[in-house]
Formats: C-alpha cells, sequence, structure tokens
C-alpha cells in the first residue's frame, strides 16, 4: 500500500509540473475527435450505404481512433534514442533488470498517466458529446478491452524495435516521422481497413499494424463479432510473440554493439 | 534593402552548413514524403469511396491540401527555427542578435533554414499540377497572379501567427507547447474543407486564428467555388489583407517583446 501512494504522489507531482503540456494535449485530442466526427457525418449523409455499418458505428470509429491514441500510445523510443546519443544508457544497462522489461515498465507507468489524465476524459466528452456508443453486448466490451491491451503491447514493441534502430541511425526522428504515419495508415486509425482499395486491404491485412487501431476499435463498434473476433485476437498474439522475439534478437544485438562502442 | 541582402547571405550559410549532413538529409526527405503520400492516400481512399465531401471531389481536395502545403513548404524552409525561439531565450543565445551592428529580427530569422520544406514544395508542386490538369482548369492572367499572392499570404500567414505564439516565450518563458498546439491545430484544419465543420469552428478558424485563409478561402475563388448568393464570398479574396493585417500585429508584438526583453536583462 506504502508503494502505491508513493507511486500515486510521483503522478500527481508529475503532472503538475507538467499541468500545461497534459492541458494542451488534451484540447488537441478533443478537436481532433471533433474533427473526424463531422468527417464521418458528412460522408454518411452523402452516400448512407457506402460504409458497411451504421452511422453511429462509423462516428464512434472514428472519434475512438482519436481517444484510443492515448489509451496504447508508449514512448520507449525516444528514452531509448536520448539514452544512447548521451551515453547514458550505460546506467540503465546495469540497472538488475532487464533492459526490455524496464522499458515496458515505464511505459505502462506513462500509460497509465496518460489513460487517467487524458484518455478516460476524452472518452467522457465522446461519449457526452459526440454520441459514441457503448459495445453492443458485454462479451465485445471484454473482448475489446483484452483487444485493447494487445494492441498497446504490439504498439510497445513496435516503438522497441524502433528505438533499438537508434544504436546504429544514431538520429531516429526522421525515420520515425515515415512510422507514424505508416502506423496511423495500415493500422486503421483514421479510416478503417474494409474501407481501403482491395490492393492496399491486402497488405494492411497480413501487416501487425491493424492490430494496434483496427482490431480493438471493430471489435468495439460490433464490426467484428463471434468467432472473427476471436481468430483478430489469435492475430494480435501471433504478431505479439514474433515481435517480442525479434525485439529481443535485436536488442541483444544491439547491446553487443553498445558494449563494444563503451569499450 | 540591406537588411534583406544581409538576409540571403545568412540563409546561404545556414544551407551550407546543414548541407554537411547528406544521409540525415536524405532520412528526412524520404519521412516527409512518406508522410504526406499518406495523408493524400487518406484523403483520396475518404473522398473516392464517397465521391466527393460536402460538394468537394477528390482533386479539389487535393488542391486544397498542396495549396497549403505549398505556402508551409516556405514557411518551413526558412522560418521553421521561430519556434525554437524558447531556447534561444532559455539558453541565452537570443543576446547574440543583439549585440550585432544589425536589426535582431534579421539575424534571427536568417539564424537557420529547414532544408526538408524542400520535400514538402517538390511533393505540393506536383500534387497541384496534377490537380490542375485533373480539374481541367484553365486560369486567366489575374488568377495565376491572385495564385501566386495565395501562396506568399499563406507563408506570411503561417510565419506571423508562428512568430506571435513564440514571442508567448518573452514574457512566460515558454512557447513550445502553445506553437506545438498551433501547427497541429494548423494541420488537421488544411486535410479537410472548413465548410464541413460546426459554425464555431469555422468562426475560430477565420476569425481568431486565422488559418482558414492560408488554403480554404484562396481555393474557393481559385476553383470557382464561391457561392454568389453568399453575403461572406468577398472572404475569398483578402487573403493577402490577411496577411498583411498579420504581419504588421506581429511585428507590433515583437517590437514590445524586444522592449521587454532588453529591459529584463539589463
Amino acid at each position: 500500500m506504502k508503494i502505491f501512494w508513493s507511486f500515486a504522489r510521483q503522478t500527481f507531482q508529475f503532472i503538475a509540473a507538467y499541468r500545461f503540456d497534459f492541458f494542451m494535449e488534451f484540447v488537441l485530442a478533443v478537436v481532433r475527435m471533433y474533427g473526424i466526427y463531422w468527417v464521418w457525418r458528412i460522408l454518411y449523409t452523402q452516400r448512407p450505404g457506402a460504409f458497411g455499418v451504421t452511422l453511429e458505428q462509423m462516428t464512434t470509429y472514428g472519434v475512438m481512433g482519436m481517444a484510443l491514441e492515448m489509451f496504447i500510445w508508449s514512448r520507449p523510443q525516444w528514452y531509448m534514442a536520448n539514452q544512447i546519443k548521451s551515453g547514458a544508457i550505460d546506467t540503465d544497462l546495469m540497472k538488475p533488470l532487464d533492459f526490455h522489461l524496464y522499458m515496458l515498465a515505464r511505459s505502462v507507468g506513462e500509460m497509465f498517466i496518460g489513460v487517467g489524465v487524458l484518455g478516460l476524459p476524452a472518452l467522457l466528452i465522446a461519449y457526452i458529446f459526440l454520441g459514441v456508443q457503448f459495445p453492443p453486448n458485454v462479451a465485445a466490451g471484454l473482448l475489446f478491452v483484452l483487444s485493447l491491451i494487445l494492441g498497446f503491447l504490439l504498439l510497445f514493441h513496435l516503438n522497441f524495435l524502433l528505438g533499438s534502430l537508434a544504436v546504429v541511425a544514431m538520429d531516429i526522428r526522421h525515420i520515425s516521422w515515415a512510422y507514424f504515419s505508416v502506423v496511423r495508415f495500415l493500422g486503421g486509425q483514421i479510416v478503417p481497413l474494409w474501407l481501403f482499395p482491395p490492393f492496399v486491404a491486402a497488405i494492411a491485412e497480413v501487416l501487425p499494424f491493424k492490430g494496434t487501431y483496427y482490431i480493438p476499435i471493430s471489435i468495439y463498434i460490433g464490426r467484428l463479432t463471434g468467432m472473427d473476433a476471436i481468430r483478430a485476437l489469435g492475430f494480435q498474439i501471433v504478431w505479439l510473440v514474433v515481435l517480442v522475439l525479434l525485439s529481443r534478437l535485436l536488442w541483444s544485438a544491439a547491446h553487443r554493439r553498445l558494449v563494444v562502442q563503451g569499450g | 534593402m540591406d537588411g534583406l541582402a544581409l538576409y540571403f547571405r545568412l540563409v546561404r550559410l545556414a544551407v551550407q552548413a546543414r548541407m554537411q549532413y547528406r544521409a540525415d538529409f536524405l532520412a528526412g526527405v524520404i519521412g516527409v514524403i512518406v508522410m504526406n503520400a499518406v495523408t493524400v492516400s487518406l484523403i483520396s481512399i475518404m473522398v473516392s469511396r464517397f465521391r466527393n465531401l460536402n460538394g468537394w471531389t477528390m482533386w479539389e481536395m487535393v488542391f486544397l491540401y498542396c495549396l497549403w502545403l505549398l505556402g508551409h513548404s516556405l514557411y518551413s524552409f526558412f522560418f521553421w527555427h521561430i519556434r525554437a525561439l524558447e531556447e534561444y531565450l532559455v539558453e541565452g543565445t537570443f543576446d547574440q542578435f543583439l549585440m550585432r551592428p544589425a536589426s535582431p529580427f534579421i539575424l534571427f530569422l536568417g539564424r537557420e533554414v529547414q532544408y526538408l520544406g524542400v520535400a514538402d514544395l517538390t511533393f505540393a508542386t506536383l500534387g497541384l499540377s496534377l490537380a490542375y490538369r485533373n480539374l481541367h482548369l484553365q486560369w486567366s492572367g489575374t488568377q495565376w497572379l491572385f495564385f501566386g499572392l495565395a501562396i506568399i499570404a499563406g507563408t506570411l500567414i503561417e510565419t506571423s501567427l508562428a512568430l506571435m505564439f513564440a514571442c508567448i516565450s518573452f514574457w512566460t518563458g515558454r512557447s513550445r507547447r502553445a506553437s506545438q498546439l498551433l501547427m497541429r491545430l494548423n494541420v488537421m484544419v488544411q486535410y479537410y474543407p472548413v465548410d464541413i465543420f460546426g459554425y464555431l469552428f469555422r468562426v475560430i478558424v477565420t476569425g481568431l486564428i486565422p488559418v482558414a485563409f492560408m488554403n480554404y478561402y484562396p481555393t474557393l475563388m481559385l476553383l470557382g467555388k464561391l457561392d454568389p448568393q453568399s453575403p461572406w464570398r468577398w472572404l475569398g479574396y483578402i487573403s493577402p489583407l490577411v496577411a498583411l493585417t498579420l504581419v504588421i500585429i506581429t511585428s507590433v508584438i515583437w517590437h514590445l517583446a524586444l522592449r521587454r526583453y532588453s529591459s529584463s536583462g539589463g
């Protein structure tokens, strides 16, 4: 209990120190949710049949895409890039904790702060003002939560892999611009995969990115149900295993390189 | 004119300094092009599936986005470092601009260039040419002139707003987050025609933070989409005026800010 309170106090202090940042992030999130809500609404009134889902499902998809960013976002790559650049990574490697797990723990902590301060208030706004629906039933809601956790882990490992690149690339800022765009696009954060042209959809279907936004939100709005939803969770788990193995492999290679550099 | 000559000389030096990092340049160009390509793909997937968005066809939306991007590319090439004003102030490096026998404004603006603007420029030119052809446009000389003015107005509007927000740090010491808010609000507005949003939003981006004048209103005029019935149709023509007004307001703020900086520093 004592640890819990000290953690809570730390969190509070962290937020108090950066309250303007958090406020700005929150305003931006609301603006983005508002924007996508109107885009789908207007497209829907023009061709109601073209979505394959109802208007409420479509706007819910769009708004959730923006809201969930704060539930699954993690930033190990910036920390790793900074530590590697400054050489401070030494102190991290000396800690009696596996580096990969250490990054995961940090990201989970950040995620909780983000969800508490930004994610939940943003969702509240979405429910009250933007007509976001609840999942069609309890089962869908539970599957959604499971899928969301898997989505967080998937994105964490993708980011971790990007961060490992910093060992060879030194500056990952420019690569990450392209990377973020690709995650948003192939992950279906803004436009769901079922609206993609067949050729692009075929590519997006097999890559791990759709496990970040597309699968959780599709389950949430009731587009993926029953066996399809279970299969989608299986897809997330398979890719997660692959990415965990890749991360371990790449980081141990990067680690060796770092040690050699350090002399 | 001495100031202008000095400015371009500084820019040339900044470009030379930047070109030392070739690999970084290449990675950056690829990053920017992928980013823009994704944006345009998203727009075209949405719009082609539904034929149009509130009366805007796909190529009209590409035109809208690329007109913004063209003005933005000039801004980002020459003036990107305005957002870093905060760091100059916090680290005390701003003093270098005050100690030299030239306008601190020119010295600050010429301090750096962000070469990635080149990638934006290329992408925007390509997108606009394709849109021009696919929309079967036949502009008159006046329209071409207006097009040129609109691009310059776009650059000036974004630059003035960025500088205005950056000047906040003269008073508070911090402005980066406010600048980021401006940039991201701005970027979001440029994907979609402003007319799909609610009334409040339109008022904000027209009157309060007038980013809609960078592309939305000039596009209405250039693509012949102005509603002849609307009492607001004149908004399509006044981007250059808006830009001029913003430049004047910003220069007043800059001078107030400088006076404040000198007095607190002394």
